[in-house]
């Protein structure tokens, strides 16, 4: 081992170990906890603890509330992505307009909601949602709609959530969006305006493969995160009404936390885990295909 | 007092361990630290938050602090078992009842050893207890369910107070639900489970079956109570709601959008606290009715424990027996409603207001309830069925199916350790 090698080794070895010991070794110890029955009579006495193979796994397919929190994820997964990632574009190319004064101003308001406690803003949106007298109720109200029940109706659930998840977190990608449209080639982008190309040939030919990396980059967090919804439901509607809002996180939750059934969490915990792997590979699949990787 | 005397003994008696810890070891100093440590107390809502103001007198007596922390009952049972899996409980903490089998099973908890402590209690209050029927709680607070009901709304529909049978009192609903269509008579939320478990108690509906390790809600018992229940919402008497969707009900009822309101005693201090919204002339309260009459009710009694691990019992002791004296829960009743589970407390002229008569006769007649480490879990599984059969995606017959199926399934742990008489 030559001596820069040595140097190398010096500082790659405490993140290295800090790594095995707080997501290498964790991830094994919980991937052992999913093959046993773990629950609180082990807690009470390690007796009681059974070996059970994949018994975890197979319960978990015939739990309906497991298979309906996956199609909540999955629900909230599908809407949401584009429902955030198209805010936060089109925040970032009407911001990115050379027409808009006070940019700063309007960066800082809109990326504001990201940094703001999600308890304390969640009880804002409840008042906001009410059916009584929200004022997005309000607002329907004098454009002749119906007052939706949104945070009491199965079926409305989902979106009044995701209303504020992309309230919440558009800012992020928009300012990601902003320093990615910076980037686009001005002269490029003469020589197409001079050539005739409209706003929406301009947009898809010159200004979405120059923000492709960043747009893929974007859509891989976003899905990561969505399947991972927990804060908001938990705020929100404590996964009701009629378990229309409980997402796998939120069943792992739980399962593993409240009831303290820890084989069974770690199972879904597991499940999960693979579920954003897969995605993540296609995800890179496609836009290795795109040349965006 | 008998309460002051103990107090004093018990401080004695720590002051005396402190002295031989001193004497005995080198590191005396420590002892001393550890003597200025305060003793470490978790209360869940109300009774977390206003609990300093018991302490000072606590503290006058026995030289010991204490510190207080407040749980939210939303996360206090997750917040609890990782205390105790993380080995870092307090010295005293809270506990519903219902509570007091699981913690006393996982270890949690130290036996009550002093019977001194568990004298002396209101008829129909015991002690709750852990697996092997030994006292592990000391009660603190009773808090059973009634009805908070709109004077001036049930007499505008022609009633003094609220019948005490159901079919007069969902005809009562029906009454005022004519006289105002957009509001409702009846406020239950519906991610609570309490009023439906309180109608099931009513009917004597055994949840549990076969040495508590089998669903019995199959039980034409319970049937009466569920279709009870779910004819309230589908008669539109009351609004199928979430407890996220109504932010203030204090607020709801003194507006009238609801007439009758099925709580603890705890609502009588927000009722005094907002008087100006709701004068106490508008509303009083009675007990539940029942299939007949009034019966058993579903409630929240608070008990007292102290932590197995608890490295100084006495002063622990000491603690619980301060908060569970009939001062200490006469001082609570004033402040933030809840009732005393002693009897002497109950003598005095503060507890002979009308508002409370309604209690005083519930507390006669409390519930058995199962002692099992899933009980919490089963009564909020089965509240998310019958939410179910609420917003009509599932019949009766289909939800009750489906509930003794679920909890079957959340029992089949214990059912295996029965079986096996690894549990008794």
């Amino acid at each position: 081992m030559t001596r820069q090698e040595r140097t190398a080794w010096g500082f790659v070895l405490p993140v290295l170990a800090i790594i095995l010991f707080v997501f290498a070794l964790p991830t094994v110890l919980a991937l052992a906890l999913s093959v046993t029955d773990y629950s609180i009579y082990a807690l009470a006495d390690w007796g009681a603890l059974r070996f059970v193979g994949l018994g975890n796994f197979t319960d978990l397919l015939t739990t309906p509330l497991f298979w309906r929190a996956l199609g909540n994820t999955a629900l909230f997964a599908l809407l949401g992505v584009p429902m955030a990632i198209g805010t936060s574009l089109a925040a970032a190319l009407l911001l990115h307009d050379a027409s808009v004064r006070w940019k700063p101003l309007w960066r800082v308001l809109l990326f504001a909601p990201y940094v703001t406690s999600v308890v304390a803003t969640a009880v804002v949106w409840r008042f906001l949602l009410n059916t009584r007298f929200g004022l997005l109720n309000r607002a329907l109200g004098w454009i002749g709609v119906p007052p939706v029940d949104w945070l009491g109706d199965p079926h409305a659930s989902i979106p009044a959530i995701l209303l504020f998840v992309t309230w919440k977190i558009f800012g992020y990608n928009m300012i990601v969006f902003t320093a990615a449209l910076a980037a686009v080639p001005h002269d490029l982008m003469e020589a197409a305006r001079l050539d005739g190309a409209s706003r929406w040939t301009r947009f898809r030919h010159v200004t979405l493969p120059a923000i492709g990396p960043t747009l893929l980059l974007a859509a891989v967090m976003s899905v990561a995160g969505f399947l991972q919804i927990f804060a908001e439901p938990y705020v929100m509607t404590l996964g009701g009404p009629a378990q229309s809002t409980t997402t796998v996180l939120y069943f792992m939750f739980d399962e593993g936390f409240k009831w303290w059934n820890l084989g069974q969490a770690s199972a879904v915990a597991f499940i999960l885990f693979l579920m954003i792997l897969a995605l993540t590979l296609v995800q890179a699949r496609i836009g290795r295909r795109y040349e965006w990787l | 007092m008998t309460g002051g005397g103990k107090l004093a003994g018990a401080a004695a008696w720590s002051r005396r361990s402190v002295v031989a810890a001193l004497s005995m070891a080198a590191a005396g100093g420590c002892a001393v630290q550890n003597m200025r440590d305060p003793i470490s107390l978790w209360a869940m809502s109300y009774e977390g938050d206003y609990s300093p103001m018991l302490m000072p007198a606590f503290t006058r007596a026995t030289g010991l602090p204490v510190e207080v922390q407040t749980l939210p009952w939303t996360a206090a049972h997750e917040k609890l078992l990782t205390a105790r899996a993380g080995d870092s409980l307090p010295d005293v903490f809270m506990l519903p009842d219902g509570w007091v089998g699981e913690f006393a099973l996982i270890g949690a908890l130290a036996p009550v050893t002093d019977s001194a402590l568990l004298t002396g209690l209101f008829p129909g209050v015991s002690a709750a207890t852990g697996p092997n029927g030994q006292p592990y709680a000391v009660p603190w607070s009773v808090a059973p369910q009634v009805q908070y009901y709109r004077r001036d709304l049930l007499e505008r529909a022609g009633y003094a107070a609220p019948p005490e049978d159901w079919d007069s009192w969902r005809r009562m609903g029906q009454r005022l639900k004519a006289r105002a269509p957009d509001d409702y008579a009846f406020l239950m939320l519906l991610n609570w489970w309490d009023t439906l478990f309180t109608f099931a108690g009513q009917t004597g509906a055994r949840p549990l079956r076969e040495r508590d390790t089998r669903g019995n809600f199959r039980d034409p018992r319970f049937r009466d109570a569920l279709a009870f229940y779910v004819s309230l919402f589908r008669e539109r008497l009351a609004p199928p709601a979430l407890s996220t969707e109504v932010q203030d009900p204090v607020a709801a009822f003194a507006q009238g959008y609801f007439a009758v309101y099925p709580y603890g005693p705890t609502l009588t201090l927000d009722l005094h606290r907002r008087a100006a919204e709701l004068p106490p002339a508008l509303w009083s309260t009675a007990r539940m009715p029942g299939p007949e009459g009034p019966g058993q009710v579903s409630g929240i009694a608070a008990s007292l424990c102290v932590s197995a691990r608890s490295r100084r019992p006495a002063a622990a002791w000491a603690l619980v027996r301060h908060l569970t004296s009939p001062a200490s829960e006469l001082t609570y009743q004033r402040l933030i409603g809840t009732l005393p589970a002693r009897a002497a407390a109950w003598d005095t002229p503060q507890l002979r207001q009308p508002a409370l008569a309604a209690f005083a006769e519930q507390m006669r007649d409390p519930t058995r309830e199962p002692m099992i480490v899933e009980w919490e879990r089963i009564r909020i599984e089965v509240q998310l069925i019958a939410e179910r059969v609420v917003r009509g995606q599932l019949g009766i017959d289909a939800a009750l199916v489906a509930m003794d199926d679920r909890v079957d399934r959340l029992l089949a742990k214990r059912r295996a350790l029965v079986e096996t008489g690894q549990l008794a």
